[in-house]
């Protein structure tokens, strides 16, 4: 009997010591995450900008989010650039993976250069792309200048601006994926190959046959990374466009940070964020549905 | 000689943290126990800053009990962002002098102003120094005055002389059509690569709210007589001359005289890629000190070809308030009457090279010296007394960002007609006032 006191004593203490290594980051999650998403709710029902005290509006905030115009062309702006961003971010990704996994040479030296842009700051980044797109100034028109061809306006036509917004995420975000594809290549058994090669089947059914089906799982994974990192899209038409060309680059979080931090509308910013996140849930769970009904 | 090395090292350490815990004082800052002190935030420009550096030591001579401590505004942003913060956070100095008219609402709103007019000398201070039919437009909806207005920058058009000869523009352009035919000269492609590099003018196009208070907003004070966006708090801008404004632009862009891009290597106006600028007195400094060969002059905004009478412009206000944070709110007003004397607005003249609101500029012999050395200056005194400020209705900003995207769409893109775009920027004005009431 005493034994067992003693051991549901020891397990006790080692509890207690658990607790306390854990205690950091219950701390950091109760004040950084708990207790924003618990204000930004109370939140979505108040008109607040900071200053003035808090005013109960009930579902008004709702209410403006159901017919602002605005916010619907943020979020179709957004979906815009996804479409654009996910299938480019794949296929470069998934090209530069498959050069790298081959046996060329310098291959730790060009997986370190293709990793560069992710670990430097979007703002950097976002200006040396500025630097490259001016219109006037710009090093890609100075180089289409070169040969002959006259100017494109990158960031200032309306068509043109969001492409090229995707290009920028794109160089900047690929190393990531090109490690998680790298990652689901040496999974893959060498064996299958073989017995592929003995069954006469050629590289490019190798590829389509093999290596496509076996990538599913880093495909779900990487294609649900990129959409909530699309959704999150700021940095870039912050810095680049303002939310211009006749709003044509104005992303849904760009919208909510000005309604929030430019025009001092808390509450509704909060209600946008809130309808927000439930659109990127339904998004993500919608294409993980597809992908993995996809006959491997 | 340890014992004495050990003793020096820890003689030298006592010394470096006493030097660092000790308060710096610097000149501006109060030097007797008992006094009152007050803070002051001017704006964080250097030229302002020397300004109040300057009447503050003098005060601080003549008031030994009202000391006054000079802090320039944090930079950030925008002042907006740091007075509201302040508000918010209930750091707001005792006297600020660069509010601006647009955010006044916001500050009153959230009680963080003090009314001037309760002071009993207020109206004969304002009266004394600010034109008669110019003071009412500095007035809160709930009948006070929160800000002692203080100075301008009235927004004209600068020319380059040489560029408008050289096209063969003997007049400088008054009215839109007189502009046009200017531009059409002036506008032309230079290294044959099929695209214009030289212009008649340039705005930046990127939406961003403010950018309209030196295009749009003048132009349509100009083209009404001195109307501004709104009456009794409700849109007065969906009209004719909004439409004229939004056409005039939507020509110059259609038509290549601006072209639809935004600078990144340099500005056009210094680098002469553009013979007009629509700018404010601040200007003359910048022009005078990077591009000292271009010989260029000022002169009042285009207007509407049937225009009458003085064209009036934007004042772009900067003016004095009290915080109600502060605990010494008649000292404070002392210290706005002193900003404000006569002999600190030729400071102010001669040390920033910005407008004084004062009726008497031209007029009074203190001044006379300032504007023979400085002929140019004459012109922007010429023109403060034909300008307006902003409304004071709330959520200027997010109206401002409405009217931006619009003027965008219909001028920048030519995708609607100025009437549409008029249209629809007062009905989303409406909207946002609506929804935020």
């Amino acid at each position: 009997m005493t034994r067992k006191v003693n051991i549901l004593r020891a397990i006790r203490e080692s509890e207690r010591n658990g607790y306390w290594f854990i205690l950091p980051y219950v701390i950091f999650f109760l004040l950084f995450v708990a207790y924003p998403l618990v204000f930004s709710f109370i939140l979505i029902f108040h008109r607040w900008n900071i200053v003035t005290p808090m005013e109960w509006v009930g579902m008004k905030n709702f209410q403006r989010l159901a017919s602002d115009p605005q916010f619907f062309r943020a979020m179709f702006n957004t979906f815009v650039f996804l479409l654009i961003h996910i299938p480019l971010q794949i296929a470069v990704a998934l090209g530069f993976s498959l050069l790298l996994y081959s046996r060329g040479m310098f291959r730790g030296f060009f997986r370190a250069v293709y990793f560069l842009p992710v670990v430097v700051s979007g703002v950097v980044v976002t200006i040396l792309w500025q630097n490259l797109y001016s219109f006037d100034s710009g090093v890609l028109n100075s180089l289409l200048s070169i040969v002959g061809i006259r100017k494109i306006p990158w960031l200032i036509d309306p068509g043109l601006a969001m492409p090229s917004i995707a290009i920028m995420a794109t160089w900047k975000n690929v190393g990531i994926y090109i490690v998680l594809f790298l990652v689901g290549l040496q999974n893959i058994p060498k064996e299958i190959y073989e017995s592929a090669s003995l069954d006469g089947a050629d590289k490019y059914s190798q590829f389509f046959k093999i290596t496509l089906p076996m990538l599913n799982s880093t495909m779900v994974l990487i294609v649900a990374l990129s959409t909530i990192g699309g959704f999150s899209l700021f940095i870039e038409p912050y810095v680049l466009t303002g939310g211009g060309p006749m709003q044509s680059t104005m992303s849904g979080m760009l919208y909510i940070y000005n309604q929030a931090f430019y025009f001092g509308h808390m509450g509704y910013a909060a209600a946008l964020g809130f309808v927000f996140a439930l659109v990127i849930l339904a998004v993500v769970l919608l294409q993980r549905k597809v992908v993995e009904a996809e006959p491997s | 000689m340890i014992t004495l090395f050990r003793k020096s090292t820890i003689g030298l350490l006592l010394l470096v943290c006493l030097s660092a815990c000790s308060e710096r004082r610097d000149s501006s800052a109060p030097h007797d126990a008992a006094a009152i002190t007050l803070t002051y935030w001017p704006a964080p420009n250097p030229e302002e800053i020397q300004l109040a550096d300057s009447i503050v030591k003098m005060w601080n001579r003549m008031h030994p009990l009202i000391q006054v401590r000079m802090q320039p505004i944090p930079v950030s942003q925008s002042t907006e962002e740091v007075l509201l913060a302040a508000i918010a956070g209930k750091t707001t100095p005792d006297v600020c002098s660069n509010i601006n008219p647009v955010a006044l609402r916001e500050y009153t709103q959230a009680g963080g102003l003090v009314a001037l007019d309760k002071f009993s000398d207020f109206d004969s201070i304002a009266a004394a120094r600010i034109p008669k039919d110019l003071l009412p437009i500095f007035k809160n909806s709930n009948g006070h005055f929160y800000q002692m207005p203080w100075k301008t920058n009235p927004v004209m058009m600068f020319y380059n002389i040489g560029m408008l000869k050289a096209a063969g523009v003997e007049n400088v352009p008054r009215t839109y059509s007189e502009y046009y035919a200017a531009a059409k000269k002036v506008t032309r492609d230079t290294d044959n690569d099929g695209q214009f590099d030289i212009w008649m003018g340039e705005r930046d196009i990127r939406p961003i709210w403010w950018e309209r208070l030196f295009d749009v907003y003048p132009f349509y004070i100009g083209a009404t007589n001195g109307e501004t966006l709104f009456k009794n708090d409700s849109v007065a801008f969906q009209n004719v001359d909004a439409e004229k404004v939004f056409g005039f632009f939507q020509h110059c862009y259609d038509k290549g005289y601006f072209p639809r891009t935004f600078f990144q290597g340099g500005d056009p106006f210094l680098l002469e890629k553009k013979a007009t600028h629509f700018a404010g007195p601040w200007e003359i400094a910048t022009l005078s000190k990077f591009a000292p060969n271009i010989h260029f002059d000022v002169a009042p905004l285009p207007v509407p070809d049937d225009h009458q009478g003085p064209v009036y412009t934007s004042g772009d206000y900067k003016n004095i308030a009290i915080f109600s944070t502060s605990e010494h709110p008649k000292e404070a007003w002392e210290f706005v009457k002193f900003l404000v004397t006569a002999e600190h607005d030729l400071l102010m003249l001669e040390i920033t090279n910005q407008v004084p609101v004062r009726g008497d500029l031209l007029t009074n012999p203190l001044y006379a010296r300032y504007f023979s050395k400085n002929p140019m200056m004459v012109k922007f005194a010429e023109q403060a007394v034909h300008t307006r400020g902003m409304d004071t209705v709330a959520d200027l900003k997010e109206i401002f960002d409405a009217i931006s995207q619009e003027y965008e769409i219909c001028a920048v893109y030519g995708r609607k007609t100025p009437a549409e775009a008029v249209g629809d920027a007062a009905r989303r004005c409406r909207a946002i006032m609506e929804w935020n009431q």
